[in-house]
């Protein structure tokens, strides 16, 4: 059994931010849970997953965010509590529905939690969802430890059953994967029937119909439900308040930065100085509430991570309120105190609370920040960001890469998101020239392939991999066919959604609970829209490029390979060598002409290892993965691979 | 001379579209490829001296130093280089009849070579539709499936360098100008290698005064004519100014004007017309298909054709005088307009440190050619 649902009111345990929340969620009696993976939001889906089917809950990985909303939506309308769960950007391909959601309202409680990741992290962008709750008019909530977490996430949806309105819980990174001690709740016995009513008065929330239109009517009861939020913020025990009751700075703040904020002080030793009023509903924000703490003092600083939302908001309040609590100087992004890029961290803050006090402290006295950068510098290994050994990406890019210098006319390749877009490195060869969102790379290459009366004669590629096939790449590929585009789609597919921990798609035949459900032939589905489909061992490098090659020759319509080659890591793979590798020093060429060591200079799998002493190359036998393919890159025949043979039972 | 190393090699020659894509500098590492008749590097390489610009035909070549090397006397400039007899030949009865070029001297020869071991594998050129393909032979039967000449400039070195690889060490190539010097740069060991033996037994050379891009001509051919169809593509000499195309539906002719827009500038930079370093150079014969004219260059080339004469292999004859005189003339023509843009170019025998040569030769013989 999962501690997750351990059923003793009182428990204690140690739990990651996406844990607390999904525990919060199981004690609010949450029936259907659908999301995308994406860190740092995969745990939650992946959570509820491993104990759905005990606590009797429907939890699926959707093909993507816009449709694990729907699913989720479709438990609200039946009288189910739900949630759906996605990464920051996961918000921007939901939102065309979140939008209409908002306007139709929800029935039994939906919560939407995004993770957002500041700085990046594992992300090529820092999205922000908050300004989607202002921009679709629902409540945000913000955990500010994790406690709070699980505490928040079931009120969530009591909050989104008083108001009728999905409510967006949104965590970030530091909170999502850090981890705390949470004190259980009690688990409710769910006794739930679901029902659709849709045949009463089509304006009833409960029995009409769920739809945004007529609009004016919607939209009005949208603002009311905003309105009454707004009123139960004002008491909300989330809202708290910690300082002197005239503080000489006043910090606000909410999730993550109020851990940050409450360290900065207690560093500073500030506590009698300085107030920290730390926002668990940051949207829409509690007028009465923030009048009372704005009014204890004329210098505030808002403490938040990436834009400015937080700090907006309350400065609108505030100069509405000025002609009774008074003009006030506002500290934070606008006038850089906090900067608006990138994760913050208790450092910053000291800084920024230091700098605004005048007082004369460093959070890293420079002589320590230089000896600490030469320890680093010194003692660790330069690691760039690669590819695993024996990932079949860097066995594609090698191929795709050959095959456009060979080609020679400016070919390129536009990418989108998983382990492959570290193909914009050395590790891939850089070859990807193009990375945005989901599936961009081949709406991007079906746009290229259209330039062709401009006098456009590079061949263009695109690279998506099978679980980003389902999510969005899809309708791109549907749009070239039928566009008559010209360029050839490759599809890395490593079985399974490997960035994220192999969450299942509709490529496998296995869902997230773990049953058997019917999988979709993408090589099929391609044909079906009338591109011309080859399927290749990326393993396999002249075959592979030598296809790549000819399907760029090819000046018409649009073609598909797919490269199937299962992840190094899947569970499957780990730990079982097909080959023995062996590198024959005396043949081994090195930094000679003739090889310039092209395994450990170029093709550089971290199983092979430059020996500077002896000048020959060497299998690092504990991370190599015995896939075979450095062999077929030595130009000198060194790396020797013999097949492992089975064992005889 | 100084050795320099692939990116001097990006520089010199194939930024310039100097590259005549021969396939000296393919496979000798992994970074050199050909692919479809252009020459492409496909990772950068760090080595400061490599055998890839070393024995590249269009990177510096010195002609006193080649030429003293493989005929012990500085390079003089006379049009059909250092030779011996020039006579007219065809494949004699021996050695039976087929699809050639010409007089099939070169097939001939090669086939002699192999069957009577001068040579251990004979590198030679095939195709595929219209693309020439590198082939290494070992099968004397196998020579004739590589006769005619395809127009396009070929890789055919690639193949030497992976006959050497493969261990062989009496190779015999067939070559035209350019892969020619590539061979003599190679086997004079510039790079210095301490166990290097020489591995070419024979260098049979085919006159020529142009070849074509392949992408170009693939182009353009492929506009106008099935390409499977085609089995022979000849150039009649002077005064035709055509270019047949045989195929399996009749013969098409198509205006040699045309077709020599489609020659890469580098060939306008040669100055060889007839192989000079080569051991046997051989070329079509004017007012006379079925033969061919020879020019024999080493003591081991006169072995080899005299005794395929003597074995029924060779025909020999004399050359008519008129004949000899308007290559002499045709060949002078090459040099000279080669000579004269070069020297334009500022690329013969540039006396700066930094600054590589083109070509570097003894003034008086430079003075010879282009007076
Ligand atoms: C690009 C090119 C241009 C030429 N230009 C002239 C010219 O201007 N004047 C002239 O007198 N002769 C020229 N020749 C030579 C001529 O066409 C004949 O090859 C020569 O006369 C030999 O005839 P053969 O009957 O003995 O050849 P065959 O017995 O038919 O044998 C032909 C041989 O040429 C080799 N070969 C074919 N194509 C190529 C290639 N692209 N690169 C290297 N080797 C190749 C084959 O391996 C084969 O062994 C040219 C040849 C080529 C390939
Ligand atoms: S590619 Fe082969 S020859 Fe070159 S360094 Fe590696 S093992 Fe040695
Ligand atoms: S076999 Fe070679 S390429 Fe494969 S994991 Fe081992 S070292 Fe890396
Ligand atoms: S060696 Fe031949 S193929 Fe290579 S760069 Fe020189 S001319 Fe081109
Ligand atoms: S220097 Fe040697 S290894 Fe490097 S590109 Fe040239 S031939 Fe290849």
């Amino acid at each position: 059994m999962s501690y997750l649902i351990d059923n003793n009111e009182g428990a204690r345990y140690l739990l990651m931010g996406n844990e607390s929340i999904v525990r919060g969620a199981l004690e609010a009696g949450v029936k259907v849970a659908a999301g995308y993976p994406g860190t740092p939001s995969s745990e939650i889906i992946e959570s509820l997953s491993k104990v759905g089917k005990e606590m009797d809950i429907y939890v699926e990985w959707s093909v993507n965010e816009k449709v694990a909303m729907e699913v989720a939506a479709a438990g609200s309308f039946a009288g189910l509590r739900s949630l759906c769960a996605m990464k920051q950007n996961g918000v921007n391909v939901a939102s065309d529905f979140l939008l209409h959601l908002a306007g139709s309202g929800t029935r039994a409680g939906m919560v939407i939690v995004p993770c957002d990741d500041p700085g990046a992290l594992s992300s090529v962008n820092e999205g922000e969802s908050r300004y989607f709750a202002r921009l679709v008019e629902i409540p945000l909530l913000e955990p500010g430890d994790f406690q709070e977490a699980k505490d928040m996430a079931k009120w969530a949806f009591e909050l989104s059953e008083e108001l009728r309105q999905i409510v967006m819980l949104r965590s970030v990174t530091r909170m999502s994967h850090a981890s705390g001690n949470v004190v259980f709740g009690k688990l409710p016995v769910s006794d739930v029937h679901a029902e659709f009513k849709c045949d009463g008065f089509v304006l009833d929330p409960m029995e009409g119909i769920m739809t945004s239109a007529p609009v004016d009517y919607r939209h009005t009861q949208q603002q009311e439900k905003l309105n009454k939020a707004r009123e139960i913020f004002e008491d909300c025990p989330f809202n708290t308040y910690d300082g002197p009751d005239s503080p000489e700075l006043l910090i606000i703040t909410s999730s993550a930065c109020t851990l940050y904020s409450r360290e900065a002080i207690s560093i500073l030793g500030l506590k009698d100085r300085v107030g920290l009023l730390k926002l668990g509903t940051t949207w829409p924000l509690p007028p009465k509430l923030l009048k009372k703490y704005l009014s204890m003092t004329d210098r505030i600083m808002i403490v938040e991570e990436v834009l400015p939302f937080l700090e907006e908001n309350v400065k609108i309040l505030a100069a509405e309120m000025a002609p009774e609590i008074g003009v006030k100087t506002f500290y934070g992004k606008n006038d850089g105190k906090i900067p608006m890029v990138g994760e913050l961290n208790p450092d910053i803050v000291v800084n920024a609370i230091a700098q605004t006090l005048g007082i004369d402290y460093k959070a890293m006295p420079d002589e320590y920040a230089n000896k600490a950068q030469g320890v680093a510098m010194a003692g660790t290994p330069s690691r760039e960001l690669t590819f695993c050994p024996g990932c079949p990406h860097r066995a594609s890019f090698w191929s795709i890469h050959n095959a456009l210098e060979l080609d020679g006319r400016k070919g390129f390749v536009c990418g989108d998101i998983g382990c492959y877009t570290l193909a914009i490195l050395p590790c891939g060869f850089s070859s990807l020239k193009t990375t945005h969102s989901m599936g961009s790379g081949t709406g991007i290459a079906s746009g290229f392939g259209k330039l062709g009366g401009f006098g456009f004669d590079q061949p263009i590629l695109s690279v998506c991999g099978d679980s980003t096939f389902f999510h969005t790449g899809i309708s791109a590929l549907v749009n070239a066919v039928h566009h008559s585009s010209n360029f050839t789609m490759v599809i890395l597919d490593n079985s399974g959604t490997a960035m994220t921990g192999f969450q299942p798609h509709p490529g496998l035949k296995v869902n997230a609970l773990g049953d058997e459900v019917p999988s979709i032939d993408i090589e099929e589905v391609c044909r079906a829209l009338g591109a011309r489909v080859e399927v290749r061992d990326p393993f396999d490098l002249e075959e592979t490029r030598k296809t790549i090659n000819q399907l760029i020759e090819d000046k018409q319509g649009v073609n598909v390979l797919i490269l199937r080659q299962i992840c190094a890591l899947s569970p499957e793979k780990k730990g079982k060598k097909k080959y023995e590798m062996t590198i024959d020093e005396e043949i081994c060429l090195g930094e000679n002409c003739g090889c310039n060591r092209v395994c450990t200079r170029i093709f550089r799998c971290p199983g092979l290892v430059w020996d500077k002493e002896k000048e020959v190359t060497r299998i690092d036998e504990v991370i190599c993965t015995g896939c075979g393919v450095c062999a077929d890159i030595c130009p000198a025949g060194a790396i020797k691979k013999s097949s492992v043979l089975k064992e005889v039972a | 001379m100084r050795i320099f190393g692939p990116n001097e090699l990006l520089e010199d020659v194939v930024k310039k579209d100097l590259c005549i894509g021969c396939g000296a500098c393919i496979y000798l590492c992994p970074y050199f490829r050909s692919y479809m008749g252009k020459t492409a590097m496909l990772f950068p390489c760090t080595l400061t001296e490599g055998r890839c610009w070393a024995y590249c035909p269009k990177t510096e070549v010195d002609l006193d130093d080649l030429s003293k090397r493989f005929f012990d006397r500085p390079y003089d400039g006379d049009p059909l280089g250092f030779h011996g007899s020039v006579k007219i030949s065809r494949a004699g009865s021996k050695f039976g009849t087929g699809s050639f070029q010409a007089g099939g001297t070169v097939s001939a020869l090669m086939s002699f070579a192999l069957n009577k071991g001068y040579i251990d594998a004979a590198v030679l050129t095939d195709r595929d539709g219209i693309l020439p393909v590198p082939r290494l032979v070992t099968d004397p039967d196998d020579v004739l499936r590589c006769s005619c000449s395809k127009y396009t400039a070929s890789p055919t070195l690639s193949a030497l360098n992976q006959a050497i690889k493969e261990g062989y060490n009496h190779i015999g190539v067939v070559a035209t100008p350019c892969q020619g010097l590539a061979i003599a740069k190679m086997r004079s060991n510039p790079t210095r290698i301490d166990d290097f033996t020489d591995p070419v037994g024979l260098v049979v050379g085919l006159f020529c005064t142009w070849a074509l891009d392949f992408r170009a001509f693939d182009a353009f051919i492929s506009e106008r004519i099935d390409v499977d169809k085609i089995t022979k593509v000849n150039i009649p000499p002077p005064p035709a100014e055509i270019m047949e195309i045989y195929t399996t539906d009749g013969k098409q002719e198509i205006p040699l004007d045309e077709i020599r827009k489609l020659v890469p500038d580098t060939c306008s930079y040669c100055i060889d017309m007839t192989s000079e370093f080569s051991d046997i150079s051989v070329g079509v014969l004017e007012g006379r298909p079925d033969m061919n004219t020879i020019i024999v260059r080493t003591k081991r080339g006169q072995d080899i054709v005299d005794e395929a004469e003597k074995e029924g292999f060779l025909v020999l004859d004399d050359i008519p005088e008129e004949n000899l005189e308007h290559l002499m003339w045709a060949a002078n023509n090459k040099k000279k307009r080669a000579l004269i843009k070069a020297e334009e170019d500022g690329l013969i025998n540039t006396n700066q440190e930094d600054k590589r040569s083109y070509l570097r030769l003894n003034p008086e013989a430079l003075k010879n050619i282009v007076a």
